[in-house]
């Protein structure tokens, strides 16, 4: 059973934790280091979540646009809900899941190097976000990266 | 120890991706525990640090540049004993921790703290010795040798024999050691006929290696004319070389049967599966050239188990620096290793972008920048 069972759970869940935390983070405006939009493309179940800059002064660096509404990406990063749900948990190695082909990226890797290393401050509060909304019961116990 | 104050060095520093890198002044604090300063006196180029500047090989940024190097010790931190100041180095960028799990099992290449710090950029106590306008400055896979000093972990030089000069000596660190060391640690057994697909700094260094390790065909495919009569000097027997498909031009040389071993020396996705189908049946493609993590790679699936064939990979030659490092040089001293023929262009560190852009246009083996005045 994947953890979100359907598209509309997924952006309801997932959806939520970027539109209401991710968003909102000192380290979401280094999209604009990143410098484009980024797609986040997922199968079981099949969904489309990109995160689009928008200029400064704005209240957050990026807005949602969903199930392929978005302008054309910099980067995609195509993944299982179920991966998607782990990486957010920061239970996923990047480099490892690339090379397992967990996660297939398309587009200048290098970009997400400006985001990446930052991600440790935002893995924090999915947690926190499933049991703000009532779903800690889909909260992964602790693991190790897996280097 | 006495906390010394940082000093100012000159570095070639790769500000973000896409931009050229510019030699610049940079701060280098002093050797923390476990780690050595080391004056540089030669510092290759590698197609890995183009590959860094333009984000394929993804690293923070910015950073110094430079991944092979030699030069002399002049200063350690507290609990260094393997090298003191004074002693002549090859620095290199696998500084293996010698208690991971890779470590352990004799894959020291595939470290997982050494890994962690070519990706993070930052050193064993999570930041770097370098600095560039008040900011964290970087460096490529713990080492940053495209300067005029650099601090690296205790594991990342070993050192080496007053007769190897400096130049040919920078070499060991990147180049010789992954090309030789892949051919070292290939199935390639005296007699075999080998095809090595691209001959750079690398693909020149795996012909040798394969001379070395007893193959009687050595057959070197590259499309540069100058690169094939190095090959030939190197140990080649056979090229195949512009305007020729690899895949075929290898098949005719071979009664249609395919080499023993196949290595790619260039990261390119189509070269890689025309070693795999170079490869005889229950032959073996060895995949030495570093594309882009997000590629993949498609071969024939059925030629696995109907064929027997073997896909691998080579990261470093396999190599522990500490171990083959001394290997390397008395297999130069016995003159079976050849360095001088890789080296034909030298340039002073203000001159090291040009050097960047005169191996990427394929006019140099192998680009060192030399410190003469040293
Ligand atoms: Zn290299
Ligand atoms: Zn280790």
């Amino acid at each position: 059973m994947p953890v979100f069972q359907d598209s509309a759970a997924l952006y309801n869940i997932l959806g939520g934790f970027f539109d209401t935390r991710v968003r909102f983070t000192e380290e979401a405006h280094l999209i604009h280091q990143v410098g484009g939009p980024i797609l986040f493309v997922f199968e079981e179940p099949a969904a489309q979540i990109c995160w689009v800059p928008v200029e400064s002064g704005r209240e957050a660096p990026f807005e949602l646009a969903l199930d392929g509404q978005g302008p054309s990406p910099l980067l995609t990063f195509r993944q299982s809900g179920d991966t998607a749900h782990r990486f957010w948990h920061g239970g996923l190695d990047l480099q490892q899941a690339l090379a397992r082909q967990q996660v297939r990226a398309q587009g200048p890797l290098s970009r997400a190097m400006k985001l990446l290393p930052h991600l440790d401050a935002i893995y924090p509060l999915y947690a926190d976000y499933l049991q703000a909304v009532g779903r800690g019961d889909l909260v992964l116990p602790a693991h190790g990266g897996g280097r | 120890m006495s906390q010394a104050a940082s000093r100012s060095i000159q570095a070639l520093v790769a500000r973000d991706y896409g931009q050229p890198p510019t030699v610049e002044w940079v701060e280098l604090e002093p050797p923390g525990a476990g780690e050595v300063r080391v004056r540089l006196q030669a510092a290759g180029v590698c197609h890995s640090d183009w590959h860094a500047v333009t984000g394929r090989l993804p690293m923070p940024m910015p950073m110094v540049l430079g991944h092979e190097g030699s030069g002399v010790v002049d200063a350690v931190g507290a609990g260094v004993r393997g090298v003191a100041p004074g002693d002549r180095v090859v620095v290199t960028w696998v500084p293996s921790c010698g208690a991971c799990y890779w470590c352990l099992n004799g894959s020291s290449e595939l470290c997982a703290e050494a890994n962690r710090g070519a990706v993070d950029g930052t050193g064993a106590d999570g930041r770097t010795p370098l600095s560039w306008r008040g900011a964290p400055l970087h460096r490529f896979s713990w080492a940053g040798t495209l300067a005029a000093e650099a601090v690296v972990p205790e594991a990342a030089v070993v050192r080496i024999g007053g007769d190897l000069p400096w130049r040919e000596a920078a070499l060991l660190g990147c180049a010789v050691q992954t090309g030789v060391g892949a051919a070292l640690r290939s199935p390639i057994r005296a007699g075999d006929t080998v095809a090595v697909l691209g001959l750079g700094g690398v693909g020149l260094n795996v012909v040798q290696g394969a001379r070395i390790a007893g193959a009687a065909r050595i057959i070197g495919a590259d499309p540069v004319a100058w690169k094939g009569e190095l090959a030939l000097q190197m140990g080649a027997t056979d090229l195949v070389g512009s305007g020729q498909d690899p895949l075929s031009a290898v098949l005719d040389l071979t009664d249609g049967r395919g080499v023993d071993v196949a290595f790619e020396a260039v990261g390119s996705v189509a070269l890689m599966a025309a070693a795999f189908n170079v490869a005889r049946r229950g032959g073996t493609a060895v995949m030495v050239g570093v594309p882009d993590p997000t590629e993949e790679l498609s071969v024939n699936a059925f030629a696995f188990p109907s064929q027997e064939k073997t896909l691998t990979g080579s990261w470093l030659g396999g190599s522990h620096p500490a171990r083959d490092i001394p290997r390397l040089e008395a297999l130069w001293r016995a003159g079976l290793l050849q360095l001088a023929p890789l080296l034909s262009h030298d340039y002073a560190l203000a001159d090291a972008p040009q050097a960047l852009q005169d191996l990427l246009a394929g006019r140099v083996a192998r680009a060192v920048v030399t410190f003469p005045d040293r």
